[in-house]
């Protein structure tokens, strides 16, 4: 259980980077600061490891529209601090006696207008399963939908693809060409269910076409050394390919594993290869031949 | 359905009565009876009084499900005319312990969680309508397949279906086209719990959203409503997965 409760840095940067099921990761904070006196992890927290391998971390920031003028100039802040390309929010997230916020109020809207204004594109919204004590219907899709189509110009990756409101979250991203599927959560089922694995992918690749799901891990819920694998391994039953007239083939699974997140953060994925041939992490985990070829894809 | 009568002097006995009781009772989320999810671990039977224990697949599964589930078991129980008390027990959930004695101290949902914020009759309400949509697409697939055409099977009223014994009837302009009754008795009993479909000239197959469908729309809502199916699946196995990522394959004793 210890393992359980603490992942530090080092061990993150050896099961994600050690064996190479990744290349890259996007570092998402969650602050969660009424349960956790210092954060359960900060983007202040994640950036003393991304800035020990810049070159492989994407730094995510956060904000919380019950902060106000602070929660603004925080933003600002970590901007010009991090310049963060995102932001992750948790719209259940307690405060006082609030119990979540939504995207689609004003209070939102004023801090999702500073985004914009500040270039801050990514928006990642936590929209999952959930226990107690956090209310499930904090975690509703639903604003998404108002969000999205007020601020065109900005990304609305919805993580966990609102399981279990899949259906919502689909019907709203089908109409909405800014809306994103972080397939976090979902990904695991791809080890033990993968017939519902194939079945929640092509209803996903149905609604949201190939350039707009992505990988997730649920770090370090699951260990990517096996799920990346597992998850680059799935395949539809015949089934299911004659039901949603989609194929999780090779250039599928590149655009969800890498590419498409590579397109939202503005990665040139061949430069990046160049660049990890004699990094840091390269050397320190003996990865030169991985990074040789033309093998290798970029994940977040 | 199950053949017991509820009221009424003469109610079957027994472990079976209770069980076949249960049956009626669902997981409310994969909208499946617990006894075929196999949830009911013992039922015991001592003169009126009975009592149910059942254990759900993960310890953090929705309170409010969990709940329902409690309550619901509770009273398909107590509607046999001999039993005097239903005791039911919750095991192995983060809540087990105020569930069961929530439960059994006949409390509400929000007297038991008081930090809980929406009630119970709310999401009720909403899984019964995913219920309905994910339970159209088979209906209206079985009347396709017969060669009905979209025109005509978005224009069906309530009153146009006849259910007897293995068959249904649906007439269409005079005609009358005889189909499967398992899709079309599980999808009236779904849109009549929802409330969707009640009356005689009711619209007989919506929208999600509960409005009339136009035909050349009726593919675009067949494929909600598969989404509605997978949506609701996929939770069984979210829960699991979770279940195993924490514990492995083997559960919480490996």
């Amino acid at each position: 259980m210890e393992e359980y409760r603490h992942y530090g840095a080092d061990r993150m940067a050896e099961d994600l980077f050690g064996n190479a099921a990744a290349d890259m990761a996007i570092f998402q904070p969650t602050y969660l600061t009424d349960f956790y006196d210092e954060g359960f992890n900060t983007t202040e927290q994640n950036a003393e490891l991304a800035e020990k391998y810049p070159e492989r971390f994407v730094l995510n920031g956060t904000f919380d529209p019950r902060d106000g003028e602070e929660g603004l100039r925080y933003l600002e802040h970590l901007k010009e601090e991090y310049d963060i390309p995102g932001v992750k929010l948790y719209t259940a997230e307690w405060r006082d006696d609030s119990k979540g916020w939504r995207l689609g109020s004003d209070d939102a809207f004023e801090f999702l207008e500073k985004c914009s204004e500040l270039g801050i594109e990514n928006i990642n919204a936590h929209k999952g399963p959930t226990i107690r004590p956090l209310n499930r219907d904090a975690f509703d899709v639903k604003d998404i939908d108002d969000a999205a189509s007020s601020f065109p110009e900005l990304n609305f990756i919805v993580n966990h693809v609102g399981l279990p409101r899949l259906d919502d979250f689909c019907w709203i991203a089908a109409q909405e060409p800014n809306v994103y599927g972080g397939i976090a959560v979902a990904s695991a089922l791809s080890t033990h269910r993968d017939r519902k694995f194939g079945e929640i992918m092509g209803e996903l690749l149905f609604w949201l076409g190939e350039d707009r799901v992505m990988f997730g891990s649920d770090y370090a819920l699951c260990n990517p050394d096996w799920l990346v694998d597992q998850v680059m391994n799935a395949e539809l039953t015949d089934e299911q390919r004659d039901e949603y007239g989609v194929e999780l083939d090779v250039d599928t699974m590149k655009k969800v594993m890498g590419e498409n997140a590579a397109e939202l953060y503005d990665i040139d994925i061949e430069a990046k290869k160049r660049q990890f041939r004699d990094d840091s992490v390269t050397e320190r985990f003996g990865l030169a031949d991985h990074y040789g070829g033309d093998a290798g894809s970029a994940a977040d | 359905m199950s053949g017991s009568r509820t009221g009424t002097s003469g109610d079957p006995t027994g472990v079976p009565a209770i069980r076949s009781r249960l049956d009626r009772v669902e997981d409310p989320e994969l909208a499946r009876s617990i006894v075929e999810l196999d949830y009911v671990e013992t039922i015991d039977v001592d003169g009126g009084h009975v009592f149910v224990r059942f254990t759900l697949p993960t310890a953090w599964c929705s309170p409010a499900f969990a709940w329902m589930m409690a309550v619901d078991a509770r009273d398909e129980v107590e509607r046999l005319d001999w039993v005097r008390e239903a005791q039911i027990e919750l095991d192995d959930h983060m809540h087990d312990e105020e569930i069961t004695t929530g439960v059994n101290a006949r409390d509400t949902f929000g007297e038991t969680f008081p930090d809980a914020d929406g009630g119970v009759s709310e999401v009720r309400a909403a899984l019964a309508d995913k219920a309905r949509v994910s339970r159209q697409r088979e209906a209206v697939e079985a009347l396709l397949s017969t060669g009905v055409d979209p025109e005509q099977v978005v224009v069906l009223e309530r009153s146009d279906v006849t259910v007897s014994g293995e068959t249904a009837h649906v007439s269409l302009d005079g005609l009358s086209v005889v189909v499967d009754a398992d899709p079309i008795k599980d999808y009236l009993r779904r849109a009549t719990n929802s409330g969707h479909v009640t009356e005689p000239d009711d619209t007989l197959f919506l929208t999600p959203e509960g409005r009339p469908i136009t035909a050349d729309r009726l593919d675009v809502v067949q494929k909600r409503s598969r989404l509605a199916s997978v949506n609701m699946g996929g939770q069984g196995a979210v829960c699991d997965a979770l279940h195993r990522a924490r514990h492995g394959p083997d559960g919480p004793e490996a």
